[in-house]
């Protein structure tokens, strides 16, 4: 099965390097017809990649949630799932052109790590993991796509000079709100993921919060995106300024997910 | 509103330095990593210990009472605006974010949006003419309505309760405070540790724990799968076999909860029989775990520390530290105190004995300890049901957004109109898209947001509603 997921992986992704060359192409060159290509490509990555962490999951006998490698991998996927979601549900096919390739540079990072299975410590031997992995996956996902529409909305005066882009991009109202929606998403499952983890943290430790770096830095993300939907509903902060701050708070997600395991050791050094 | 942004965002400032600073060290510690002067500016600033100073404390009473403010100003509000949204005699007072006109069949919209059954509104009820309605008219001018319009009103509202999701959260979140400081200051924790056949007093709980057997699983591949103690507790003076003893059995992830206290298998460790004997005689003999000392019975000033537990002939560090249990060279590390100062620390191995004087002291029989952390917070339920209430109000703020829609009916056409602030274009497109469908063929192309006869269009920007609904 690990073999299986090893060439699956592989081919996942070509998928999404593929996808993102013709989501490039679509968006550069204006081929209009390439944007339901690019998504289809995407959606076949997005199913293999599925099979491919079922094949871990089965090959390991666990959720392939537990390291730097399964994590990653997840993180793609959940990016790419809620990419699609979004592309669809607000027929926004150049939101794939912009969340392709940091999507690529996730599944790249997984890449570089390394895929040996390991067996599991005691305390991660719990059901919580689920739960509190997944819904982290998703939040993330989701924060990605809402730091990908802030780039969109930064560039959007740039990039909409001619008919192509005005067609293809939201105006600037509707990107706001796409926005405020992805980053609504990510804050509920970031929520679900801190419940989750101090559940499992009691019963794990006998403690739900240790002020662990990495419970902080979650927290401190939960901060700045809590701060970013008060400043949008009750201060009125739009545009500009709230996609700026929603691209700040992406840098606490990646912080929090890379920057800790890299410079902040803690009861989470496994993640 | 600046005052709460204020707050959160210093907090996360002070959050994120605490993770940076090595939180619980002394000035040494500091002096060795940092340098003197910033050694001294983090313990005289309170910074090692971040997240119990006052400091901090002090920010998060200013967020509590910044919530609690928020929600006791805002309930008269909600409770107002909650029953206004789903009245059908103020159908009208809404502003329109959003209408059509031209519709044959305005049912067909409101089934499109989920209103489910609009409630019928006779003109005495809700739309009013000028001619009829005495201080409705505004309304109606802000709901499109002329004084001469008459007819049938069709009004439905879902999701009013996703007014309260911000108000909920809010109250989540200030339980969940509550619960973390009410734990904080009442908490009593301990830790037990020994090897199984021993009984130990759970602090000054007044109660001992019995552990009768300490298991360290092995999975296929020869790692840990899991710790396992089985432990009785009993009150203090019940002894081991004592009839009200509660017996239990614990592991990572499965603590155990008896008289109040939770039981938690926390980690373990290597213990070893230290025996001393004097002239040949024996004086004492106990388990005693790496890192516990023992004073010497008949001379307390000469003291026994066990550093550490290694195996191997080589005294590699990384020897076994749980999972070996053949321990072909056990050694251990020892220092000797007299009076407070070192007399000496080296390494015995096997059954080697460190002759101190008239005192012989050996090391044997090692074996894993287990150690339990033992807990008692009355307040984690409070805890974790405010992280509950925390979820739901963010489910309810985000995810049941308060719609309306009302329809009039005008000279053989409806005219059919919708508002939800939070919806915002999101709800627009919507609307639209039902609009259209209701319209039919004949109808297509008009349902667009050009504002011509037959049109379907956006009344107000989301900006300009917006800041409607955060004044209202």
């Amino acid at each position: 099965m690990l073999k299986a997921e090893n060439t699956l992986f592989t081919i996942v992704m070509l998928l999404y390097f593929a996808s993102m060359i013709l989501y490039f192409i679509f968006v550069a060159f204006k081929r209009e017809k390439l944007a339901p290509a690019a998504q289809l490509v995407q959606a076949a990555g997005f199913a293999l990649h599925t099979a491919a962490l079922i094949c871990r999951g089965v090959g390991a006998g666990r959720l392939p949630m537990t390291n730097q490698y399964e994590f990653a991998t997840s993180f793609a996927w959940g990016l790419c799932l809620v990419s699609l979601i979004f592309i669809r549900r607000f027929r926004f096919p150049v939101l794939g052109a912009f969340s392709s390739p940091v999507m690529f540079l996730i599944i790249g990072y997984a890449a570089m790590q390394s895929k040996d299975v390991k067996e599991l410590m005691p305390s991660l031997r719990s059901n919580w993991l689920g739960f509190h992995v997944s819904t982290a996956i998703i939040a993330y996902g989701a924060f990605g796509v809402s730091f990908v529409l802030a780039l969109i909305f930064l560039a959007r005066d740039r990039l909409t000079r001619g008919g192509f882009f005005d067609e293809h991009i939201p105006d600037r109202e509707m990107l706001d709100m796409i926005g405020y929606r992805s980053v609504s998403l990510g804050m509920l499952f970031l929520s679900f993921t801190m419940l989750t983890g101090a559940i499992w943290a009691e019963q794990a430790w006998g403690s739900y919060w240790s002020w662990d770096p990495k419970e902080t830095w979650s927290l401190v993300t939960w901060i700045v995106y809590a701060a970013y939907l008060h400043l949008r509903i009750r201060g009125g902060w739009r545009g500009r300024s709230a996609a700026v701050f929603a691209a700040l708070g992406f840098v606490c997600v990646m912080f929090t997910y890379i920057g800790v395991n890299t410079f902040l050791p803690g009861i989470h050094s496994y993640a | 509103m600046r005052f709460a942004i204020g707050i959160i965002v210093v907090l996360a400032a002070v959050c994120a330095a605490g993770s940076f600073i090595t939180q619980g060290q002394s000035f040494d510690w500091y002096a060795a990593r940092y340098s003197e002067r910033i050694a001294g500016l983090i313990i005289a600033l309170g910074l090692d210990d971040i997240f119990h100073s006052p400091g901090f404390v002090v920010l998060s009473a200013f967020l509590c009472a910044d919530l609690i403010f928020c929600n006791i100003s805002r309930v008269k509000q909600l409770s107002a605006r909650y029953r206004a949204e789903k009245d059908p005699a103020r159908a009208f007072d809404g502003v329109p974010q959003v209408s059509a006109s031209g519709i044959a069949d305005p049912l067909q919209i409101f089934k499109k949006l989920g209103m489910g059954e609009p409630v019928k509104i006779e003109p005495s009820a809700g739309l009013l003419t000028s001619e009829e309605g005495s201080g409705s008219s505004a309304n109606n001018e802000r709901a499109g309505l002329s004084s001469t319009k008459k007819g049938l009103g069709l009004f439905a509202s879902k999701n009013a309760a996703g007014l309260w999701g911000a108000w909920v959260c809010h109250l989540g979140i200030l339980l969940l405070i509550a619960g973390f400081a009410l734990g904080q200051f009442t908490k009593s924790e301990y830790t037990v540790y020994g090897v199984p056949g021993q009984t130990k007093p759970v602090g000054d709980s007044g109660y001992e724990l019995s552990i009768d057997d300490f298991r360290i699983e092995l999975s296929g591949s020869g790692s840990v799968s899991q710790y396992r103690s089985d432990i009785r507790v009993s009150p203090v003076g019940g002894g081991e076999g004592s009839p009200s003893g509660r017996p239990a059995s614990i592991s990572v992830n499965h603590p155990a909860k008896l008289y109040g206290m939770k039981f938690y298998q926390n980690s373990t460790g290597w213990a070893a029989k230290i025996t001393i004997t004097k002239n040949g005689e024996l004086l004492q003999q106990d388990w005693l775990c790496a890192g516990e000392f023992v004073p010497v019975e008949d001379m307390p000033e000469l003291v026994i520390y066990y550093n550490a537990f290694y195996s191997g002939p080589t005294l590699a560090p990384a020897g076994p530290e749980t999972a070996a249990e053949d321990i072909e060279t056990p050694a251990y590390l020892y220092t000797v105190y007299y009076m407070g100062q070192i007399l000496g620390m080296n390494v015995l191995i096997g059954d080697e004995p460190l002759i101190i004087d008239d005192y012989v002291v050996t090391f044997t029989e090692p074996r894993p300890y287990t150690l339990i952390q033992v807990k008692k917070d009355s307040f984690t339920g409070l805890a974790f049901a405010g992280g509950i209430v925390t979820l739901l109000g963010l489910a309810l703020a985000f995810y049941v957004q308060p719609s309306r829609v009302w329809a009039y009916e005008e000279e053989g056409s409806w005219t059919v109109c919708g508002s939800s602030p939070r919806g915002g274009r999101i709800f627009e497109e919507s609307f639209l898209r039902a609009a259209e469908a209701a319209k039919g063929e004949a109808a297509q192309g008009c349902a667009d947001r050009e504002g011509r006869e037959g049109e379907a269009v956006p009344s107000k920007s989301v900006s300009e509603r917006e800041e409607d609904h955060a004044q209202g």
